[in-house]
């Protein structure tokens, strides 16, 4: 594991409290969502295998879809960046913030600027960059990481929010989950106000339209928006969807599989800069176009994993995320998806960092069943442990396979092997390092050994008495 | 197909798989040199030993008769795994094809001979786990069915029932810590519903289950699916 | 959390000095990626319709729906404009801002009490305790309001007050979703409002009001007074 902790490790490290609040709050998002998605329909997974195949369309034909949104949005008087790297990405933010003289910028929630750094690049900078995301605006004052790519503070309890808003100096300590917003609310009104510049994601963007579509419960996207006179999207490349009119799937199925609401609170439709009778919002609007790895994985065989529209149900109802948490992998994309994600686009060179992931899963498959755009997580997960073995990354969890596999195809062998009891199927114990067989015993008895009883039993039935 | 399991530990599951083949009828052949489906390479991403072990399954079982797993796990292997590791390889075909008469064991004898009613008697309550194999396949419902049908059975539904026990494989001693919480919270819902036994169309799960149960001292009582169709008959003065 | 904040220590990266732009080295590489494709995804043949929830629409009033489904996300459906000022008094919430197009429908209620300026000033968002402004319309089947640049012209008018109320007419109700799509024209910016400000990042627990209205209002007229 090159002495950097295993999935495993970190789980078992996490604190009793920690781990009890994100299995509650990930179980109870995980079951208000299927109970809303089929009470209200009677075949959901029509609506995900679409949903799926329409992300598949867009990836599988980027080459046109790219030209055609940069067109369309330029129309729209929207300025369109594109950012090979993560740096490139933070160079073109910095250029267009200098141009402008403007020094204050408020931020939604994004995965792009969290992948990029932007905040940190940014305050290196001298450029005073404000979370307004709730759960992200306590990530940035704790100097943490989000945990989960919709819930970035599931890890967090009301006490350790308290204590870092009282150091903040945002009132006495209280730790009423209310009062925590309210203050929170006070904060970044003014912060708000004072801001030149807005950034923010965006959840889909229509070829057709040049429509930049962002969803958020909090609000916090439409007060960055109104309030300030320049915004900037940073935007993945593969956000696209073909039509305005297939926004409506997506929209559902978001809502849905995120926090099981029919829509989020907030949806909002931007086509481009203000027009001068509207007194709020943006003369400028510019988009970022970020490949940062993404054409990696355009290159690997799991191109579906672009489709992601992070809603986060695979975290939600993965027993392994349920367990670890989602600092554990080491990754600005945790669970499921981060496991596939993460690891590609660390890009060919460096994918070994992180080729430990695809193996912290028992193959459940329950990512799949959930996945709005039907993402097949395990084939994925498969794929990349076969890269790992191909590619001859060593690690924990992949015990050598070649001497059983030429047991298991030669069946005298195999036979003799299995009533001189040396074979154990999953378990191939002779050939696997001792340390496996102790992990099995450390927690669970193992069956007795029977090996050759059947073919016994069979042939003494069989023999014409 | 016995599964290497039952080739180690469990033979009564073969046993009794083969008794309930037979007691509906069907001549039963059991290719001696059959070993294993291939998985743990396949799981593993060792696929070119995975490979090797597949096309030795393909030599074994050649032909056409349908073949008959008491495991969702190593069907959902030779169904979907199989033909994803051979993508790319020339036997593909031939992959998918034996894939495609593959049947885990309820499956078959309910969408395979359209059996829905299971005779004789069994008095129990069932806990029915749901193995992950069988997620968007028809055999979970198919065991509970039958189940269900026997007189004398209760099948009890335990929270969670989708979830995974945390066995996965070689994910089980790689990931132990993860992997025995997995099991723990399982158990605990298991246990909730105080079943006589605990029943799966996988005894790898059981495996898992059953031997954790017993490192903690409160062990349970695990049977596979077909041992409880065959006691069933049994106590109807089948014959095995 | 040892790697992780290795991997993120921050070195100023190098500024990139690329002597093919970001943008072709982008396309390039995935049109080079596409080449490889045996075939490409075809678009699914589906109608957007099929996300509609015919059973909640069915035969009934669009008004009716709407004020069910509003309940469903804590949007409070007034019965007329009326209504709302009792409210707002019931509350104690005097000061606030009407949109001047509303006017003439709402001054006849408001009580000398009550102190409402036609004019949103943003630099003091947090002397209106209430706002009322012109919805672009609403869907009925999601409990919706429907907010244009367009119909309104100060965003902040009902976003920063605690208490927002939207004023639908009747002819702007959509049915479903996908109608809401298409009435999204030429529009720069819309917003669709489900509910009020919401969060439940605090250990899960639903607080309404973070950034914007705690509470959120509505009321359905046949037409404004001119
Ligand atoms: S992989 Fe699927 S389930 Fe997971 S976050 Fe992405 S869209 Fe949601």
């Amino acid at each position: 594991m090159n002495g950097r902790k295993s999935v495993d490790q970190a789980a078992a490290e996490l604190s009793a409290e920690t781990q009890a609040s994100v299995y509650h709050s990930t179980k109870v998002t995980h079951e208000k969502r299927t109970k809303l998605l089929f009470d209200q329909y009677k075949n959901p997974d029509q609506l995900r295998q679409w949903a799926g195949e329409v992300k598949q369309h867009v990836i599988d034909n980027l080459d046109s879809y790219l030209p055609a949104v940069e067109a369309r949005m330029q129309q729209n008087g929207i300025k369109v960046h594109w950012a090979a790297t993560a740096s490139a990405a933070c160079h073109t933010v910095l250029d267009i913030l200098v141009a402008r003289r403007a020094y204050r910028v408020v931020k939604t929630k994004t995965m792009v600027s969290e992948e990029i750094r932007l905040g940190r690049f940014l305050q290196h900078h001298g450029i005073e960059s404000v979370e307004t995301d709730l759960g992200e605006f306590i990530v940035q004052i704790d100097k943490d990481h989000p945990s989960h790519i919709v819930r970035p503070i599931i890890h967090k309890n009301r006490r350790e929010i308290a204590q870092s808003f009282e150091r903040e100096g945002l009132g006495a300590y209280n730790d009423d989950p209310k009062t925590i917003t309210m203050r929170a609310r006070e904060h970044l009104r003014h912060k708000y106000m004072e801001a030149d510049v807005a950034i923010t994601g965006a959840n889909f963007v229509s070829a057709e339209s040049g429509r930049i579509v962002l969803v958020t419960n909090e609000g916090n996207s439409r007060f960055c928006l109104a309030a300030t006179r320049c915004h900037i999207a940073l935007i993945g490349i593969e956000k696209i969807v073909p039509r305005d009119q297939d926004l409506p799937l997506f929209l559902n199925l978001l809502g849905r599989s995120a926090t099981a609401q029919e829509l989020t609170v907030y949806t909002e439709f931007i086509k481009g800069p203000r027009h001068e009778d509207q007194l709020d919002g943006s003369d400028e609007v510019h988009v970022i176009f970020v490949d940062n790895g993404r054409t990696d994985v355009l290159e690997s065989d799991c191109t579906e994993i672009l489709r992601c529209i992070r809603c986060g149900a695979c975290l939600n109802v993965c027993p392994v995320y349920r367990q670890a948490s989602g600092h554990a992998y080491r990754s600005v994309y945790p669970g499921p998806l981060g496991a596939v994600l993460s690891p590609l686009m660390m890009g060919k060179r460096l994918f070994f960092e992180k080729a430990d992931l695809p193996k912290a899963s028992s193959l459940c498959g329950a990512c799949h069943e959930v996945c709005p755009v039907n993402i097949p997580i395990p084939d994925l997960l498969l794929r990349l442990r076969n890269r790992a073995h191909v590619r001859g990354v060593a690690m924990e969890g992949s015990p050598p396979m070649g001497a059983w596999s030429v047991l298991a195809s030669q069946p005298l062998a195999w036979r003799t092997a299995l009533s001189a009891s040396r074979v154990l199927n999953r378990l191939p114990t002779d050939l696997l390092p001792i340390p496996a067989l102790q992990a099995w015993e450390q927690s669970r008895a193992l069956p007795e050994w029977r090996g050759g009883a059947f073919r016994k039993w069979l042939a003494e039935r069989r023999r014409p008495s | 197909m016995a599964t290497c399991l039952c080739d180690a530990f469990y033979d009564d599951v073969a046993a009794a798989t083969l008794q309930v083949l037979e007691f509906v009828g069907l001549d039963v052949e059991f290719p001696e040199g059959q070993t294993c489906c291939g998985q743990p390479a396949f799981n593993g991403g060792d696929w070119s030993a995975s490979r090797r072990v597949v096309r030795h399954t393909l030599r074994t079982f050649a032909g056409d008769l349908p073949v008959i797993v008491p495991s969702g796990s190593c069907t959902a292997m030779l169904a979907h795994g199989a033909p994803l590791e051979f993508e790319k390889e020339r036997d593909l075909s031939a992959v998918q094809e034996l894939g495609q008469r593959t049947w885990e064991l309820a499956d078959f004898l309910v969408h395979g001979r359209g059996i829905t009613k299971w005779p004789g008697r069994y008095d129990a309550t069932i806990a029915f786990h749901r193995s992950c194999h069988s997620r968007g396949s028809r055999s979970a419902e198919a065991a509970t069915t039958l189940l269900a049908s026997i007189p004398g059975v209760t099948v009890k539904e335990f929270g969670e029932g989708e979830q995974c026990c945390g066995f996965g494989g070689t994910f089980s001693v790689t990931f132990p810590h993860i992997s025995t919480a997995m099991g723990d919270l399982k158990l605990e819902h298991i246990r909730a519903v105080q079943p006589d036994v605990l029943v799966s169309a996988d005894m790898s799960c059981l495996m898992h289950l059953g031997g954790r149960a017993t490192k903690e001292g409160k062990p349970i009582k695990t049977q596979h699916f077909a041992q409880i169709l065959r006691d069933a008959m049994l106590a109807n003065g089948g014959t095995a | 959390m040892s790697l992780w904040s290795e991997l993120l220590e921050f070195g100023e990266p190098p500024r990139p000095d690329y002597t093919i732009s970001d943008r072709d080295q982008i396309l390039t590489r995935v049109s080079k990626a596409l080449e490889k494709l045996p075939n490409r995804a075809l678009m699914p043949l589906y109608d957007s319709k099929v996300v509609i929830q015919h059973s909640v629409l069915a035969g009934r009033d669009p008004v009716e729906v709407l004020g069910e489904r509003m309940q469903r996300v804590n949007t409070k459906l007034f019965p007329n404009p009326a209504a709302i000022v009792t409210y707002l008094e019931s509350q104690g919430w005097l000061r606030g801002y009407c949109a001047p197009a509303l006017w003439r429908t709402f001054k006849a209620h408001f009580g000398p009490n009550f102190k409402v300026e036609l004019h949103f000033e943003s630099r003091r968002l947090d002397d209106y305790q209430f706002s009322i402004t012109l919805a672009g319309g609403a869907i009925a089947e999601t409990g919706t309001i429907i907010l244009t640049d367009e119909i309104s012209s100060s965003r902040l008018s009902s976003l920063a007050p605690w208490a927002h109320f939207a004023v639908i007419l009747r002819e702007d109700i959509l049915l479903d979703v996908p109608a809401g799509i298409r009435a999204l024209g030429l529009d720069r910016s819309t917003i669709w409002v489900t509910g009020p400000s919401k969060t439940a990042d605090v250990e899960g627990i639903l607080i309404e009001g973070v950034h914007g209205p705690g509470v959120q209002g509505a009321v359905v007229i046949e037409q404004r007074v001119k």
